[in-house]
């Protein structure tokens, strides 16, 4: 690629003046849509009830008789089921609200976080692939999640959950429809 | 059947009889082949080939390598359910071993019967496996990296093993066993050929995968291929120039530096008696004693002592030879070059192994200063290309990670500054993290444990449990200070620069424009500090600086994603 990359070195954007780059700082930023966290309240609250009807059907059950300790344990593993999902749920109830994304003309960004805001932005020039992410609880909510993934590994796939389905298909066909998908 | 001009006909191993009768006459040009083509020596028709007899060899001890390691999931089964010690002798456990020994020498022969490939019109195509078929095709231009390994075995026959890796994930390598040396070498300039008139193709927007496709296998040269051959050409055969070699000594010296364990161990053993004894009297005075532990055993626990110090004595020793001998069998006879845009690393001892990268494919420069590196002035300097292939390979042998073992402070400069020009690792003025980042890592995760186990002392009124808390909480601090100290970013607007470590000191370099995604994060109580960390995902992995000033992280994320986005240069 020396020549090439030669080529292209002359072209370079430092003379450019710290005021003219575009700066995070102004992104407008959308919030993502209301039902996700109540579904995700809904879901741990069933998670929650699945783990405690388990116990509770395992305590009362008579095939075979439980040893002694365990019929004491049973109050506590249910408190300590009923306290982890709301703690959970309670992270999600302030969290969750706190989602927020915002598309410009060369990539898409992600706010999120309660305690540590975190800021990613990924530009459509890197992407090599997109999916629309549906669970069976998000069908149900109308709702789905946008993957974006990077040459960056799996761990660093930008993920904006809870969007409608129809705006979930739209920045789809936004980050393919861009030009410089394909070019790599 | 093809165009003579474009035919260079260095390889004559492999069984091509007709066409090497059809050019037997071009011999003479090989002077000149640089330029041209050279595809034809390495396509090998429709017919399927099989690979060399010495392959059966190869495929022997592998499968043995592969037995050997199921076998080692298999003992501990094996050992509980029949006391394995009394039955070693019986004739069913040797006529058990007997079968599964002949059976494996065999399936290197059957393993042999069952892999054929070809390589026609521009794919790589093998079939393969006993049990489960595989087949794979891979376009040239598709393979991404090509390596040459040569098991020692194979060394007086002159023949190698041609290791095809794609972008994609590991899985997707392909392996051709067996093939003349100059075979692999032709097949390997062929490849990369491939790619760069591919993309020297993409480049010119054409329609770079029909052309090689079709104007290319059909042997048609219109004058634009032939203008983009030659460019692509000129890029692949430019002459080999070496950029390091490492001798037996810098081997050594890497050996010893990259297992450092075994020195402080080593150092402290006039000390070993001393230590045991003091602990198993302080365990003592805790009411535990050793030989409780060490339970009804016809040796005295010092005796028991003595013999785990020996031990642990013959093992370090071992170890030191082991790191010693590890990178003289990795790293004997390190040459480093450039070939056109590539550079190439070649060493082993055994097995010579060579890894080639392209040079626009390093996302990041990683050089890397121990302290025991930093008392003799040694630099283990690190290519990084993407690694996104999932698997985590060995570090040394790794193709994604291109490494020059200790070199000199020099020529680590002189190395970085010949992959990235102007990159200056030592000669920026770092940017500092806040000290802030001591006290939230001391406050966040170091006081709590720490003050517990210090209330426990307290409250058991044990003076040591007191003084032990109070010097773990001394040395993390300590350790923490110095890694605030050394972390800091800088970005010279052409390069991205990161110092870090704790003793040691890393640099690091990237390119802005091959960043993947920017990530700024912020904690309310850093939000209030006016502190932000700043995340670049680069294909080779993340990297992290954290509490820095938010406007310089503000400003740093802006200009990143102004590089890229304005750029528009390939990462790859």
């Amino acid at each position: 690629m020396t020549n090439s990359a030669q080529k292209e070195a002359v072209f370079s954007n430092s003379q450019l003046g710290v005021d003219e780059i575009p700066t995070l700082k102004t992104l407008t930023l959308l919030p993502i849509s209301k039902k996700y966290r109540a579904l995700n309240i809904f879901s741990i609250g069933l998670i929650a009830l699945v783990l405690g009807g388990i116990a509770t059907a395992i305590r009362l059950q008579g095939f075979w008789t439980l040893p002694e300790n365990l019929t004491l344990a049973y109050p506590y593993v249910v408190a300590g089921i009923v306290a982890l999902g709301s703690v959970w749920a309670l992270y999600h109830f302030f969290a969750d609200v706190r989602i927020f994304y915002a598309i410009r003309e060369q990539d898409i960004s992600k706010q999120s976080g309660l305690i540590f805001r975190k800021l990613s932005c990924q530009p459509i020039l890197r992407v090599q692939h997109v999916e629309v992410n549906r669970g069976p609880l998000d069908r149900w909510a109308g709702l789905a999640s946008l993957q974006v993934f990077s040459a960056g590994g799996e761990m660093h796939t930008f993920e904006i959950p809870g969007l409608s389905i129809e705006r979930a298909e739209q920045l789809r066909e936004f980050i393919l429809a861009h030009k410089d998908i394909g070019a790599r | 059947m093809t165009a003579p001009e474009t035919s260079t006909n260095q390889v004559s191993h492999l069984d091509k009889t007709q066409e090497h009768k059809e050019n037997a006459p071009l011999h003479s040009q090989i002077q000149d082949a640089n330029l041209t083509d050279p595809k034809l020596k390495i396509e090998t028709g429709d017919e399927w080939q099989r690979l060399s007899l010495i392959s059966i060899l190869y495929f022997t001890i592998r499968n043995f390598t592969n037995m050997a390691q199921g076998l080692i999931y298999a003992i501990p089964a094996l050992a509980i359910s029949f006391n394995i010690w009394d039955n070693l002798l019986s004739p069913e456990v040797l006529i058990g071993a007997g079968i599964l020994l002949l059976s494996t020498s065999g399936s290197g022969v059957i393993s042999f019967f069952m892999y054929k490939f070809r390589v026609y019109n521009q794919h790589v195509e093998i079939h393969h496996g006993v049990f489960q078929r595989r087949y794979t095709n891979l376009p040239l231009w598709r393979i991404q990296n090509v390596k040459i390994e040569r098991p020692f075995y194979y060394r007086p026959f002159g023949y190698a093993l041609v290791v095809l890796d794609t972008a994609g994930s590991g899985k997707e390598e392909a392996k051709i066993v067996a093939v003349p040396e100059a075979y692999a070498e032709a097949l390997k300039k062929q490849v990369l050929y491939e790619k760069e008139h591919h993309e020297v193709g993409y480049k010119g927007e054409l329609a770079g995968e029909e052309l090689s496709d079709k104007e290319l296998s059909d042997g048609i040269s219109s004058s634009r291929t032939q203008s983009m051959s030659a460019k692509a050409a000129d890029n692949v055969n430019t002459s080999e120039e070496v950029l390091n070699r490492r001798s037996v000594k810098d081997i050594i010296i890497h050996g010893i530096t990259n297992n450092r364990v075994w020195i402080i161990l080593g150092a402290a053993a006039p000390f070993y008696d001393d230590v045991f004894g003091l602990v198993s009297e302080w365990l003592a005075d805790k009411g535990l004693q050793l030989n409780q532990i060490v339970g009804e055993q016809t040796v005295a626990w010092w005796q028991f002592g003595l013999y785990a110090f020996v031990i642990l004595m013959m093992l370090m020793a071992l170890v030191a030879l082991l790191s010693v001998g590890g990178a003289l069998l990795t790293f004997y006879g390190y040459t480093l070059s450039r070939v056109g845009d590539r550079y190439i690393r070649r060493s082993g001892l055994l097995n010579k192994l060579e890894v080639s990268m392209r040079a626009s494919r390093i996302q990041m420069i990683t050089a890397k200063q121990d302290w025991l590196d930093k008392i003799l002035k040694r630099v283990n300097l690190y290519f990084e290309q993407n690694s996104t292939a999932g698997q985590q390979m060995q570090e040394l042998m790794s193709p994604n990670k291109l490494i020059v073992p200790s070199v000199t402070e020099n020529e680590a400069f002189e190395l970085s500054q010949e992959v990235m020009p102007g990159c200056d690792l030592r000669g920026q003025s770092y940017q500092t993290i806040s000290k802030r980042f001591i006290r939230f890592w001391l406050l966040a995760v170091w006081t709590l444990p720490v003050f517990g186990f210090f209330t426990l002392g307290a409250v058991t009124s044990h003076l040591d449990i007191m003084i032990g808390a109070v010097t773990i909480f001394i040395s993390v601090a300590l350790l923490l200070t110095l890694r605030w100290w050394r972390w800091g970013i800088a970005y010279d607007n052409k390069y991205v620069y990161i110092r870090r470590g704790r003793i040691g000191v890393d640099y690091q370099c990237f390119e802005p424009y091959k960043a993947q995604q920017v990530i700024v994060k912020q904690s309310v109580f850093m939000k209030r500090k006016k502190l932000a960390t700043i995340k670049f995902v680069l294909a080779s992995g993340a990297v992290t600086v954290p509490f820095l000033p938010e406007e310089y992280v503000n400003k740093l994320a802006d200009s990143v994603l102004f590089e890229v986005e304005s750029t528009r240069r390939s990462w790859m």
